[in-house]
């Protein structure tokens, strides 16, 4: 299998370049059998990276250890599910996954792209095969997931026991993908520019490609966060580290550019800026590559630093140098000729929002690199932690969440004053009376107090949006439900996007409750013994251990018991007295109102041919907070470690994900053809008559 | 095994891609008019889009009845002036169509005759 693989590699290469070349030189020569051959050659491609993903896969499926790669990332013991995993758990895999999804997205949208962009095709063909033959060469020549092992071992390694998670299915291929997925838009707009089409043609197929692009990174980023909360055992789900960040980085720059393009549409306005933000984020994707291909910066996720990080440093820089080049020769032609008329505007908002979005962007990005310019500057490679990134970047982020209120609520064009107080008083007053609410209830922590304050009134300022629409329809003789329907089905892009805010809502609930109200204690318990912190006491009540083929494993049982405080009332004011969250019960006997809410069961790992631990926490999780579990370690006198945290609202966290994916999907729906609306009719008659 | 597989898939590969030099059809690079009525057609959506979403605005009280009316109108006066740009663009597409495939008959003729017997299209 590792012959066909190698050969598919290569056919794949020739095919690339083939269509480079065709398509370059056919459309200058005006050969349209050249250019259409080119256009094939890039279909074969997604034959032939299938073919040699197909091999790996058969390879592993077949145990077949002469390949080193198979080897190195499973044994004759794995799970065959399991396969998928390590197909792309090693830095061959994952660039032959990458390659399979840019060919099969860039197929794909090379057959759906609509006529008016026949012109630009070939240089769209051209710009996306040559990315391709960048990844066929590096797979073939550098990074071959093919090789041979001089002697074929008995047995593979394993796989990584980190990625024996459900988690592990989707966060990686989704991160991945959406990375290279922004090529496509990239490239379409690139295309546009080299074959002289200034207009607005690529609009609709670039905002429909980003969003794509940015729903399936933002996917993956929260099924990443959620993997590491359940299986890292930490106690946390962003470490703001660097292969973290080289993925936000992208999603944050589209982000910005899918809210702006919408200015494009509406107003024609921001054209000039949608290409640069378009090409920022393809740059910081190549930025994000280059980083988890042994780049300079250390990650716990990055691959192992290998001769492929220069070759993806120089492939960023190439990147680098023919988006901006390209975007300086064209800029003169990419000037709108319209001006926005008002500060207070939508577009204005969406300005505003789009500079947030790029500060949060350079934030990060300056925190990504300035090890490297330490490095340079001192000799001494100097890293930031999180601290930096949350000081830094938490304010911008509740400012994009209030504009995330504010920017609906204004109209288009300019508002007056009467709209102003009109559209504003009921979210700035749900607003208000929440904050009141909190501070009334004795809730600490003014930042986070008037961080649930803007989330009410982002929230109101969408329910009074679908509450105006709902009711102008309803009145007009649909019930309720219909009128919703109706009007989210009228512009699916915008209340699509009012269901991604309510998701970005939720995940801030769950990041203000778990970064300003979490409690963590900690304490070695024998059997019998609790621990108890705020509300809960957990009880010690057996433990075990098994030898396993792959692991060492073992785990305690737990009860997990909601108490009163005033049955502990001396332990908990001696714990206090010491500066404790909590503490450690000796006696273990129920007490008037202890109730038993169930039981959990934390474990712990090692995997002898990894050397590496693996920590599986007990979490009890419910809509109000989280009680969160950690087995430290289990000690040779019987007793096992525990740091226990609760994590308030930290639910909303994975909730949210539903939501991101429902509203992408309604903002990405296909509207209905307008040209059958009985006001299109209209329209063509009065044009007729004019004629 | 896996030698054939390869070897086939790169047969198909070259058929693929040679099939638009050795088949019957005939290619011929997009002409600059149908581009042209594509674009038009797609931005006259693209306005009755716009216009479907100042109704919706207008009926969610987002918009006052006499900036509704103006948007409409202004926008109405486009997709009128893009209807008739369509217009006169596929009567002129029409002609050029119709000299088109006299040049293309003419050439066929001339390749007829020729010794090669190719296509010199």
């Amino acid at each position: 299998m590792a012959d066909l693989g190698v050969m598919a590699l290569l056919l794949g290469m020739a095919l690339s370049a083939y269509s480079v070349v065709g398509s370059v030189v056919g459309e200058k020569i005006g050969m349209a059998e050249l250019v259409v051959s080119a256009r094939r050659a890039m279909y074969m491609t997604l034959a032939a990276a299938t073919v040699a993903s197909a091999a790996l896969v058969n390879a592993f499926v077949q145990n077949d250890f002469s390949i080193k790669y198979v080897a190195d990332h499973s044994n004759s013991l794995m799970d065959r599910a399991f396969v998928w995993v390590a197909f792309y758990s090693g830095n061959e895999g994952s660039l032959l996954y990458i390659l399979l999804v840019l060919t099969l997205i860039s197929v794909i949208s090379i057959w759906f792209a609509p006529k008016r962009l026949a012109r630009s095709m070939p240089w769209t063909i051209a710009i996306l095969a040559a990315i391709q033959l960048f990844y066929f060469g590096v797979l073939a020549f550098v990074a071959s997931p093919f090789e041979l092992l001089d002697t074929v071992p008995l047995d593979g390694r394993g796989i990584n026991p980190l990625l024996t998670h459900p988690g592990m299915f989707s966060h990686p291929p989704l991160l991945m993908g959406g990375l290279i997925a922004i090529t496509i838009p990239f490239a379409f707009i690139s295309g546009a520019l080299l074959a002289g089409n200034y207009g607005d043609d690529w609009i609709d197929v670039a905002r429909v490609l980003a969003i794509i692009a940015w729903g399936v990174l933002g996917a993956g980023m929260l099924l990443g966060a959620w993997w590491a909360y359940t299986i890292l055992g930490w106690g946390g789900y962003w470490a703001w580290d660097p292969i973290e960040n080289v993925a936000l980085m992208p999603w944050l720059v589209l982000t910005a550019f899918i809210h702006s393009i919408m200015v494009q549409k509406r107003r024609g306005l921001f054209r000039m800026w949608n290409v640069a933000l378009l090409n920022i984020a393809f740059v910081l994707a190549q930025l994000g590559m280059f980083i988890n291909r042994g780049g300079p910066v250390v990650s716990v996720h990055s691959f192992a630093a290998s001769t492929l990080g220069i070759i993806f440093m120089i492939f960023m820089l190439v990147s680098l140098l023919f988006a901006f080049g390209l975007f300086l020769w064209r800029m003169p032609h990419l000037k709108s000729d319209r001006v926005m008329e008002s500060f207070m505007s939508r577009e204005s908002a969406f300005l505003v929002n789009n500079f947030l979005f790029l500060a949060v962007m350079a934030v990060t990005l300056w925190g990504v690199l300035f090890p490297l310019f330490s490095d340079l500057a001192r000799d001494v490679s100097v890293s930031v932690a999180a601290p930096y990134f949350d000081r830094a970047n938490g304010p911008v982020l509740l400012g994009i969440v209030v504009m995330m209120g504010i920017g609906p609520l204004l109209p288009w064009r300019k508002a007056s004053a009467r709209s102003l107080k009109q559209w504003f008083i009921w979210p700035t007053l749900t607003g208000a009376v929440t904050i009141g609410t909190l501070l009334a209830l004795g809730v600490d922590r003014p930042i986070a107090i008037f961080a649930f304050g803007v989330v009410a009134f982002v929230a109101a300022s969408i329910l009074e949006e679908w509450w105006r629409g709902t009711a102008a329809r309803h009145r007009s003789g649909d019930n309720w439900a219909m009128s919703w329907w109706r009007l989210v089905n009228g512009n699916r892009p915008r209340h699509g996007g009012y269901i991604v805010h309510i998701s970005i809502l939720m995940l801030g609930l769950g990041i203000i409750g778990t970064n300003f109200y979490q409690q963590r204690t900690d304490g070695a318990l024998e059997l019998g013994q609790s621990l108890v912190i705020d509300n809960y006491r957990i009880e010690y009540v057996d433990n075990g251990s098994s030898n396993r083929p792959d692991r060492i494993a073992q785990w305690a049982e737990m009860s997990v018991y909601r108490i009163d405080e005033d049955d502990y009332v001396v332990e908990f004011e001696t714990a206090r007295a010491d500066g404790a969250t909590g503490f450690t019960l000796e006696d273990s006997s129920m007490r008037a109102n202890d109730e038993l809410l169930g039981g959990i069961e934390p474990w712990h790992g090692f995997y002898v041919d990894f050397n590496m631990a693996s920590v599986r926490s007990g979490i009890r999780s419910t809509i109000v907070e989280d009680l969160y579990v950690i087995p430290r370690d289990f000690l040779a006198d019987g007793r096992v470690s525990l740091a226990v945290s609760i994590n308030p609202l930290a639910w909303w966290l994975w909730a949210s994900g539903p939501f991101f994916i429902i509203g992408t999907m309604v903002a990405l729906w296909p509207q209905a053809a307008v040209e059958r609306r009985p006001t299109m009719k209209k329209i063509q008659a009065s044009a007729e008559g004019e004629n | 095994m896996p030698i054939v597989i390869g070897t086939l898939l790169a047969l198909a590969a070259i058929a693929v891609i040679a099939y638009p030099f050795l088949g019957r059809t005939r290619y011929r690079l997009v002409s600059e008019t149908f581009v042209t009525r594509e674009k038009l057609r797609a931005e006259r959506l693209r306005i009755y889009r716009k216009i479907s979403d100042i109704e919706a605005d207008f009926t969610s009280g987002d918009l006052t009845e006499v900036d509704y009316q103006q948007q409409r109108d202004l926008l109405r006066i486009s997709a009128a002036e893009i209807l008739r740009e369509e217009a006169g663009s596929k009567s002129s597409r029409a002609e050029r169509d119709q000299e088109l495939e006299k040049e293309i008959s003419r050439l066929r003729e001339k390749t007829a005759q020729s010794p090669e017997g190719g296509d010199t299209l």
